[in-house]
Order: C-alpha cells, then structure tokens, then sequence
C-alpha cells in the first residue's frame, strides 16, 4: 500500500513520542487479547488429553462430566478434573489457562465467605468479589465490554456527527440556522438524566446502550466539523472538484472529510475514555448492563460498599488509571503527530 | 427503631403492600398527636359548635351480653423496669407530614405516630389473645356482626380531655370524608365497617358489614379527637401537615425541626400507666428520631452513641463490622432475638399463563433446580432458613407437614424427561428448539448475589436464568400487566393467611392483581371460598391447612429463605427483660406500639460504669446475647 508521504511522516512523528506509541501498543495489545480472552480466562481448559483423545472445550458445546468419567452430567470443572488426574496419574493431563476462572462462576469456599484477598496459590490474581467471582477474570471480561462499548459508541456518533456536521458546514443557509438550532435545543437536554429514566423503564442490553448514548452523543463533533467543512469547502481543491461537476455527496466524502481526517482523529482516543468512563459510572449507579454482566462500574461498587476489601477497589481503580492514562497518552501523541505546525510554513 | 428494622427487613425485600384488611387493628388506629409543646393549639380548638356529637340509640344494648375483659394473660415486660433516660434512634429520611391519613402520610414514621394512638382492645403479641386498651370490657352480639365495648372512664386524650364514645363514632365520619384524600381509608371504613353506635359517653358498639370469622380484627377501631378537627374543611391536608394531633398513648411529639429530627416525651402522668399490661413499659422519658441519611453513615453515628441502637440483622454487619473496638471491648452489647412471627412468603413465583409454566413437570423441575440450600450457606452465612412454604407463621393455621422442593439433579432429570424434554448442546433443556431459560425480575440491588449463585447453580441441572433488575416502578407495572415469566418477590402478611387475592382464579389472567401467578385451579377456588365463608375457627384451620397443601402441589411458587429473629447492637446500659421480646417483637427497642413496644430501660448506673471504662480504656467482656424462647423448630 502506497501511503501519502504526509501520512508517513505523521506515523513517523506519533512513533517518535515514545510514550503515546507505547500507550498504543499496551492497548491494542490488550483489546487483542481481549478478543481471545476465553483461551486465557476460563473455567474451560484449554487442552484436556483423557484415555488417548484431546479435548478442546474452549469454543464450542459444553462437555458434561460423565465424558471424563465423573459422576455428573453438568459441565465439568476442569480444575478439579486437573487435580484429579494429577493424583491418579493415569497419563491424563489438562491445561488450564492462566487464570483459571471465568467471570460469572462463584468459587466458595468451606467455612469462609467472600470477599477472599488476592492468592497466587489459588489463581485468584487479584482476590474475589463479595459473592466469590474472580475479580481478575471480570477486570477482563469488563474491559472487553467496555472497550467494545466505547468503540462502537464512537463509532455511530461520529458516522452521525461528522456526516451532519459536514452537511451543516457545507450546505450553510437554512439548513445550518434550522440544524444549529436543533442542536443547541437538543444539547440541553440533560443526558444522564435520560438515560436513567429510560434504563429504568427497559433494561438495557448492550447495543441498546451503545443507541441510547449514541442520540446524545453525536452534538459534540458536528459544531467542529462544521467550522472545518466552512473553512475547506471555500479552498481551491473543494472549487475545482466543483467546477469538475462533482456531486455534494463526493465533495463531501471524498475530499472534505478526508482532508479533516487529522482533527477527527485527534478527537477520537479522548472519545474512546469518555466512553469507557459513561458506561462504568452507568454501571456504578445501577442502570447500565444487567447483572451478572461483568463490569468495571459494579465492581467499583462493591469496591465503595465494602472498602475493608481493599483488593476490590484498588484493582478496579488500577485498571481503570492504566487504560484510561494509556488512551489520553496515545490522543495527546496522535494529537501533536496531526499538528499541522509541524510540517507547514507559515511566512 | 421500628423504621429501621422495617426497612432493613422489608424494604428490601420488595414488599408489594397488599393492604390486607386483617392488620386493619394496628393500621386503623388512626389518629394523631398532641398539641401542648408546640403551640400549635390555636389552630387545635374547634369551637364548641362545630364539635361532632353522634345520635344517641335510644335502645340501650342488649340485656344479655356477656361482657367479656382480659387479666390474666402473661405479662411480658420486667418488674425491674425504671423510669427514665433519653433514646436515639436513626432515621432514613423525615417523615413528609405528621398526619397519618392522606397524601405522602404512608411512610415508616407514621408507625411512630400511631405507635402511640390505643385502639379499643389489642392483641397479646405471645398468645394472641385480646387484651383491653381503651375499652375495659367487650361483649360479641348474636348476629357475628357487632361488638360492643366499654370505654375506660379514665381515658384522655393527651390535651386532657375525656376519650368517649363520640370519638369513635367520629372515626367513622372522619374516615369516609372526602376531605382527607383517603381513598382507601374512605373505601375500609365504607365497605368494612358499617356503623358506630353510641350508648352513652362510655358504652358504643361497632359493627362490621358482614359476619366475620374474626371480628375483633375488624371492630377494634381507634378513635379520633373531635375536638381538635371539628368541621373537616378542603384545606385538610395543608393545615393538618405538622400538626400534632391529640393521642391517647405513652407518649407524644414535643419539638421537632425538619429534616433534622422528632422528640417524643413520655407522660408524665399518662392516664394508663397502671393499667395491668402496661406496667413497666414505656419507661424511657424521652425518644429523639434523628435524621441519618446513609447506612454507612449511621454505623458511625452508632459507634459514636449517637444513636444508641443499631439494627444488626444483615450478616455483613453482624459478622464483619462487629469487629470493632466498642463491641469488642464490650461497651456495646449484641442480642440475636427469634421471633415466632408470620412470615413474608418470599421466593419465585412462576406465572402459570406462560407457555413453559403450563406443564406442571416443568414447574417442579424449576423447583428443583433452585439451590436455596447453597444460597443460605453461602451467601447468607447459613442466619437464614429455608422458607418451607408461604404460609409459615400462622399459628395452627400452617400446615407444617409442607416441605419445600429441595435442589435435586435426579428429580430435575425425572420430571424433565416426563415433560419430553432434552438436554440441548449447551447443557439446557430443549424441546422443539424451544430452551429451558427463564427471565426472573427482581427489584432490588440487594438481592443479586443470591441470585448470581442459583443461576450458577441452575445451569448445573440445565436451567439457565436471565436476571432482569427493574426499579421498582417499572417492576410493578411488568407484573401488574401479569408480563413475566417468574419474580423473585415477597408479599407482606396479615393475621391470618388470605388466599383469594394472591390464588384465587377471581383475580387470575387480570392485570392488577395480586395473583402473580395466575393459578386457576376450580377445587383450590371452592375451598378458599370456604374459607372465605365459613366462620368456624376450626373449621377455617382445616380449610387452611388443605389450602395450603394444594398450593405446594401446584408448584407455582418456589419459596426461598426467611431470617426468624431479629439482630441489634445496643449500647449496654439499655437494659431489656428477661424474655427480651415478644413472639411478635420485629425490634427489641421499639419505643411505642401498645402490643410489642416499651419493654426496654434506662440503667443510669451502668451508663455511668461505662462511661468511666471508656474513659480509661478498660476493656469489659463482650457480651452477645443469643435468645431462642420463641425460635420455631424447624
């Protein structure tokens, strides 16, 4: 692929500020791993060799019990069945992943009651929650959710946003007077309080959020994007395509929005943390996703409800300063890379 | 305390307030509060013309009544009892007005109010037997209809004046007036009640509108000062807001600032001090309600005495925050009190009108798909117990032989494979493509981790469960529209079990009402017809008794756990009885109420002890105090 020369050297100055490229890496990493987090945090094994077959109960139909000759036909608990095997040293092994919990099961214990402090001895990396679940595997899980969540959420408020935006700062006249004053109406409705009204009438499920905050979300971009599209739809490169006949639609979309891409951009990692930070405090305050749905915002919860259990809320907190820092890290990066003070003269 | 406890135990747990006509006794009573301290006697005084007098009968009651009192059950609160003392108590929120009628009036401070407003008879918490409070006599006619009474010709309202039988029938008139935007009140004491009769100041009769199994719960009606309302204008509910009303009880409202906090005074000379079930009691000179926002809030608020009891009943305050210097060095003492009290049937209750819930197997296997056992020791710390059916509590009219289906993988298999259905692929039971999952609503917060663990559980014996929390408005509005699949909910509880609202095919299929269920069951109608009708206490037993079992063999309603006693930490110079409470006691330190309340004390020198440890740091031994004289066997 042939890139624009400009391009290159905006890449190559968001590698040279080597802590929002790190940041990038960290994250994109972590998103990746996300996507494969059942191999890595599950109560599935990854790999169970039994009498000659393997077995990989990750993906795919549950495996009961009674297939490795236990007593029961619900599924098996893979690391009991690892203990066992190891005892009866029969040549059978399992390979769990790393934390060996996933994020809805309770381990409970004899005698004792949750919160459990963090062990290494039992894999609970980061301890237990109030009700037994690893806190570890719903840091996971919840970030994915998260992530996802906020990179969707951006998503359909910029495709909305940027599209109205343009059209606003493009078309001008009416059309923006009578847009602008939607907006400004439409901006003043309170939006948290919306959302927990409607989330109190349905329980929302993820794309229905994702809906939700998207009506609300998409104002913030069209006010730029309408000042940008003024600015470049008066230069030569917009008049030409013009008097090439170009129609407003491919004006727009092929040489507008690409020529506004770096101011878009550099908004985009700043959107992604808001993102993430909605959708936890929805969850905080009880009208998010449902239970059991792991999430970053119940554990802060419980994390608030119980602060004996320091584990709780210092791992919840901890995430939340990594990915959160990580992200502004990479939109400050991004943000001096799209400088255009960098590689314009001005006389 | 009342409030506390209430909402500790109740509030969270759902509680869909039914308004069944049996607690009427301890709801009706009411009326008001007193005047002196708070200069609000201008506006109090009627004039002497607008005071309502009912018509005198001109036949005097029947000659052949037999008069009827009660002296000789147990008493129940200590000879050591002492005057004196100031209590704290914590309160969520103040209370939106004082009157106990009307707009914004059903909140759990108006159980503080009518805690000090007598009936005209009570019940003994222990033996349920009637116990005189403002009638010293009562006689029941021959039509099953009326009763009559006796006033104490001793009675005063807290303004001085004479109780008499013209306040009751006021009752009556105050009660069905549209002034008071009482809806439900006007429509009881319409529907419920038909008239007061008035033989002279001291001699009245109240009747029903229909024979009553049991009409002392009906006709037992409080009265209402005439005095201080004469004429109800259109502006009764602005001008009674903060008004303290005239009462007949222990003690009454003397200052108050909103949002802050309610004193209550005792009486010095309290016009029933010395009557016989009311000796040693309500010995405290002074109650102060402070607003306490937080929960959290309030434990510091106690750890710092300025609350002097604290309500201990959830495991995480009894096993976890226990660990602190105060209980631990024992300057505050822990009690674990069982009661033997009706007990809220709480749990899932499947609605028969969806397609899965037909089939009386699938039903049965739900029921045995729920490890309630495993929520109880896990989750609950094994201080619950499983609620056997929904009807527990009700003296003989329980049937006890009734054993809740218990988690169990085999019956869960046996009952499935009757039905036809199949474990699918992902271990949940198929048939024709259609999966044994299962949208369960709940309402409150509280409540999920009991639930995340019988979901976890479930999926073992191949249910899946689908946890929908709704607030609480959208919650009602789902079920009422009779919407769900299965509700994780509890009812609230009268006297006597009441069938026909929540089994009756009356109320099946009808959006509002309170057959969550929809069962539809003609055997199980006629027999609570029966019931309904028939006024023979045995009678009304044995019915119950078959009732109840056809309601288990349903299986319509999978009950879960229920907390028998109540928990509290108490500052240790409150001292309590020897038996701490009663059967009926849903708090130990509940200031008023004429059956359960009062029975605690001062110690003036323990306080000094205390305080002089405290000073020096000496740790005294930490006293809990387990009480089981009326934990029901299990």
């Amino acid at each position: 692929m042939k890139l624009n020369p400009l391009t290159i050297k905006k890449l190559r100055r968001f590698k040279s500020i080597k802590r929002g490229y790190y940041s990038f890496i960290l994250i994109l990493i972590m998103i990746l791993a996300s996507f494969f987090a059942e191999v890595l945090v599950n109560k599935r094994a990854m790999l169970v060799h039994y009498n000659g077959n393997y077995y990989f109960p990750t993906y795919g139909d549950m495996i009961p019990g009674t297939v490795f000759g236990l007593d029961y036909r619900y599924e098996t608990n893979y690391r009991l069945l690892a203990k066992q095997f190891e005892t009866e040293g029969n040549g059978n092994w399992v390979v769990m992943p790393l934390i060996p919990y996933d994020a809805y099961e309770n381990d409970l214990k004899e005698g004792q009651f949750p919160p459990f402090p963090p062990s290494i001895e039992e894999k609970h990396y980061f301890g237990t929650d109030t009700i037994g679940r690893d806190i570890a595997a719903r840091l996971v899980y919840g970030f994915r959710i998260a992530i996802f969540f906020s990179l969707l959420l951006l998503g359909f408020n910029y495709a909305v946003g940027v599209s109205i935006g343009c059209a606003m700062g493009f078309w001008g006249g009416k059309f923006d007077l009578i847009f602008q004053r939607i907006i400004e109406i439409w901006s003043n409705i309170p939006f948290l309080y919306v959302i927990i009204i409607i989330s109190s009438i349905v329980v929302p499920n993820f794309f229905m959020l994702i809906v939700i905050m998207a009506f609300f979300g998409w104002i913030g971009i069209t006010w730029t994007m309408r000042t940008i599209t003024y600015k470049e739809k008066a230069r030569e490169y917009a008049l030409a395509a013009k008097a090439l006949g170009a129609t407003d639609f491919r004006i727009i979309f092929k040489h507008i929005i690409p020529n506004t891409i770096a101011i878009i951009v550099t908004f985009a990692p700043f959107a992604v943390s808001g993102g993430i930070v909605a959708l936890t405090s929805l969850d905080y305050l009880g009208f998010g996703l449902p239970p059991p749905t792991p999430s970053w915002g119940e554990l802060l919860q419980q994390g608030w409800a119980n602060l004996d259990a320091w584990w709780i809320g210092g791992s919840v907190i901890l995430a939340m300063i990594i990915t959160l820092t990580a992200v502004t890290f990479i939109g400050e990066a991004i943000r001096e890379a799209f400088d255009p003070k960098m590689h314009t003269t001005y006389e | 305390m009342t409030e506390r406890q209430k909402r500790r135990r109740l509030g969270p747990a759902l509680i869909i307030a039914l308004m069944s006509l049996l607690p009427a006794v301890s709801t009706i009573s009411c009326s008001d509060s007193p005047t002196e301290a708070t200069g609000t006697t201008e506006a109090s005084a009627a004039s002497e013309d607008q005071i309502f007098k009912a018509d005198i009968s001109k036949e005097g009651p029947p000659g052949d009544l037999k008069w009827l009192t009660n002296n000789s059950d147990p008493l129940y609160a200590s000879p050591e009892a002492k005057k004196g003392g100031t209590f704290k108590v914590a309160i969520k929120s103040f209370p939106l007005t004082f009157r106990t009628v009307g707009p914004d009036s059903n909140t759990t401070f108006r159980s503080a109010i009518l805690g000090n407003q007598l009936s005209l008879i009570g019940l003994h918490p222990n033996t349920m037997n009637i116990l005189p409070e403002l009638a010293t006599h009562w006689a029941y006619g021959k039509d099953k209809k009326t009763m009559y009474f006796k006033l104490n010709p001793l009675a005063r309202w807290s303004d001085g004046k004479p109780v008499t039988a013209h306040d009751f029938a006021y009752t009556l008139e105050f009660m069905r007036s549209k002034k008071i935007v009482a809806p439900w009140y006007n429509d009881y004491y319409t529907k419920e009640i038909d008239k007061v009769i008035v033989y002279d100041d001291h001699t009245l009769a109240v009747a029903s509108t229909k024979a009553q199994p049991d009409l002392h719960l009906i006709t037992g009606i409080g009265p209402i000062p005439r005095h201080f309302f004469g004429q109800l204008g259109e502006d009764f509910v602005r001008k009674y807001n903060w008004k303290v009303v005239p009462n007949t009880g222990p003690y009454q409202i003397s200052d108050f600032k909103k949002g802050k906090y309610v004193k209550f005074k005792r009486k010095r000379d309290w016009w029933a001090r010395d009557l016989h079930y009311f000796k040693n009691r309500f010995n405290v000179n002074n109650v102060i309600y402070t607003v306490v926002r937080d929960d959290n809030l309030e434990w510091e608020y106690f750890k710092k005495n300025r609350a002097d009891v604290f309500g201990m009943t959830l495991p995480k305050y009894w096993h976890v925050k226990s660990n602190t210097p105060i209980i631990k060095n024992g300057y505050v003492n822990r009690i674990w009190f069982y009661n033997d009290t009706r007990r809220s049937p709480f749990g899932l209750w499947l609605n028969q009108d969806k397609e899965i819930f037909k089939d009386i197997n699938v039903r049965y296997a739900f029921a045995h798909a729920m490890n309630i056992q495993r929520v109880i020791e896990k989750v609950l710390r094994n201080d619950y117990f499983r609620l056997e059916h929904g009807f527990v509590g009700y003296g003989p009219y329980s049937n006890n032989t009734i054993k809740a289906r218990r988690f169990d993988l085999a019956k869960v298999d046996h009952y499935m494979k009757k039905a036809g259905w199949k474990r699918g692929d992902d271990g949940i039971w198929d048939k024709n493509g259609r999966r044994f999952s299962v949208e369960v609503l709940y309402g409150s917060d509280h409540h999920t981790p009991k639930l995340v663990v019988l979901k976890e559980e479930a999926k073992k014996a191949g249910v899946e469960l689908r946890l929908q929390k709704l607030d609480p408005s959208t919650w009602y509005k789902k079920i009422s529209e009779s919407n769900q699949e299965a509700v994780w909910m509890g009812f609230s509880t009268g006297l006597r079990p009441s069938y026909w609202q929540s089994w009756h095919s009356d109320n099946a299929h009808k959006p509002r009402t309170n057959n969550v269920t929809n069962t539809d069951d003609p055997e199980l109608d006629s027999l609570i017809e029966a019931y309904r009708n028939s006024l023979e206490a045995q009678e009304r037993i044995e019915l119950s008794q078959k009732i109840q079992k056809i309601i288990h063999d349903i299986g319509a309603f999978v009950p879960t756990s229920t907390a028998p006693y109540v928990r509290q930490a108490y500052w240790r110079w409150w001292r309590l009885p020897e038996i701490p409470g009663t059967k009926e006691s849903t708090s130990l330190f509940s200031p008023f109420s004429a059956g359960t309340g009062g029975l605690f004390w001062y110690d003036q020198q323990l306080h000094e002890e205390t305080k002089r440890m405290m000073k020096k740091k000496k740790k005294l031994p930490p006293v809990t105090i387990i009480d089981e004289t009326y934990k029901m066997k299990q």
